[in-house]
């Protein structure tokens, strides 16, 4: 069975002479006498190739090769044109008509343009097989760079938390020799110092755990409507023993009449326990001209947003080169005291809810840390975020 | 009378555990914190050994060690790394800086990479300084 053509025209004896000589080149060759008819005939069968004349009664043949097109934009359509249709023929060809024929059609006419319309659709076939092939390459060799990244992002990971594994190692090793020469000697000065060593290092290892645990925990957010002021309300009372031991006042202004908004609360309680953790480390260390040290948490109501959150201390702020590092991986200014994983979980989290993070910080002054949540109040419309 | 040594090192941890091994086995030892701290303390106090680390705040190792090496009153005295950075690494700064400033500075007597093990520092002590 050859290609299946369809032969457009509304003089029965154009169909008849040109449907017999198609036939005998080999195709399979449907007719109809108008653009209407041909168009039906067209839907079913879908022919590769329509041969139609343009000017007919009714549906002329730019229409149909327009709506041919529009359906099936790989239809290869022949036009055939009486004598001085010239201009509609060019018109047809802008419509992306393959070739068009002049009336009365010479067979070898016909044969050349079919031909190349052959060649045309051979070639699209072709070239749709390369860009698939192309696209299916690029797919591939993509898939490897991640692959590749992704061992590589790990190397490092790893390489850092063995140094920090390490130092902490070295801090428990110490301890248990000190201790053990504490005992040896009956010095109870190597003793507590021993002992202290130990302890702090195991602590630092079980925070480590517990920041890895949380970085890497992809546990979905449980968004809840809620109070946004809660989860500050809990990070303050939380702090607030510790603040008071290293003598850094703490205080908490929220805006009255916030509504309610859906958070996830854990996650939202990380986030503002580690901005609240870190201004106090930074309070801890230095001391301000004039004034004493201090920490504010607000939660307050701004345009555009379901909640505000603010963290400010008047500790040491940062320099340019901490402040455009600070949100990476294993960052970290405390030395052996911290993770540097504590803001790039508050980032993450801060994502997942469609908030943003900011940072507002002078060398010697302070920081201030800005969370704002967007205003979700249904649930649907935090799931497409 | 005691041998004094200087012990360098900004974590305290690692502070106490070196001045507790230092004293235990019949050594002096004079904490610093810093590379800044312990340049003043080996100049003053004169030390037998020092004993540092390289990253620190403040004046690191790196500049503390050529300083070292470079005062007539210090240079002779024996110097024991004790330092995360490994030993090649180390090595590589040093031959880098010896060509930037066009002068060579000896290594030091000893390198251990940390966490340090209590016989190994001890044993690279007494080989230094007895």
């Amino acid at each position: 069975m050859g290609d299946k053509v369809l032969l457009v025209d509304d003089e029965e004896g154009i169909r008849k002479v040109l449907g017999i000589s198609l036939a005998d080149a080999g195709y399979d060759v449907m007719t109809a006498g108008s653009g209407e008819e041909a168009l039906n005939i067209f839907r079913n069968e879908s022919p590769s190739i329509v041969l139609t004349d343009i000017k007919m009664p009714g549906m002329d043949g730019i229409v149909l090769l327009r709506k041919i097109k529009e359906e099936k934009p790989d239809t290869e359509v022949i036009m055939i044109t009486g004598h001085g249709d010239l201009e509609l023929a060019i018109k047809s060809l802008q419509f992306e008509a393959a070739d068009f024929v002049t009336k009365p059609i010479h067979d070898e006419a016909l044969a050349i343009a079919l031909k190349r319309v052959h060649e045309r659709i051979w070639m699209k076939a072709k070239l749709r097989e390369y860009t698939e092939g192309l696209e299916q390459l690029v797919l591939e060799k993509t898939q490897k760079l991640i692959e590749a990244e992704r061992l590589a992002a790990i190397g490092q990971t790893v390489a850092t938390l063995a140094h920090a594994i390490k130092n902490i190692i070295g801090g428990l090793k110490g301890g248990m020799y000190v201790l053990e020469k504490g005992m040896e000697l009956h010095n109870t000065q190597y003793q507590g110092q021993g002992w202290e060593m130990l302890k702090s290092n195991v602590e630092k290892i079980k925070n480590l755990a517990l920041d890895l645990l949380n970085y890497a925990k992809d546990r979905e957010p449980d968004y809840r409507l809620c109070d946004p002021c809660e989860p500050l309300q809990e990070v303050f009372h939380l702090v607030q023993p510790r603040c008071r031991e290293s003598g850094v006042s703490l205080e908490m202004e929220c805006s009255a009449g916030l509504q309610p908004i859906l958070l996830d609360p854990d996650g939202i309680h990380c986030c503002l326990l580690n901005l609240a953790s870190n201004a106090l480390d930074a309070c801890r260390d230095f001391e301000p001209a004039g004034t004493p040290p201090g920490i504010v948490l607000r939660c307050l109501h701004v345009h555009g947003w379901g909640v505000e959150y603010q963290v400010a201390d008047n500790g040491c702020g940062m320099d340019e080169e901490t402040r455009s590092r600070i949100f990476r991986t294993f960052f970290s200014t405390k030395g052996t005291k911290g993770t540097g994983l504590g803001l790039m979980i508050t980032q993450k989290i801060v994502r997942e809810h469609g908030g943003v993070i900011e940072m507002e910080t002078k060398q010697g002054k302070g920081s201030t840390f800005f969370i704002r949540l967007p205003d979700r109040r249904r649930l649907d419309a935090s799931r497409t975020a | 009378m005691a041998k004094k040594v200087l012990v360098v090192d900004d974590e305290q941890d690692i502070r106490i555990f070196i001045t507790t091994l230092l004293e235990t086995n019949g050594y002096k030892p004079i904490p610093a914190e810093d590379g800044r701290e312990g340049l003043e303390l080996a100049r003053s106090r004169k030390p037998a050994l020092i004993i540092m680390d390289i990253m620190m705040p403040r004046e690191s190792g790196i500049y503390m060690y050529r300083e070292v090496k470079k005062d007539p009153g210090l240079k002779d005295v024996p110097v024991i790394m004790v330092s995360a950075l490994s030993k090649k690494t180390f090595f590589h700064s040093q031959k880098v800086l010896d060509e930037y400033e066009g002068d060579k500075v000896p290594e030091p007597t000893a390198y251990i990479e940390k966490p340090p093990e209590a016989d190994e520092l001890l044993d690279a002590v007494r080989s230094a300084i007895g």
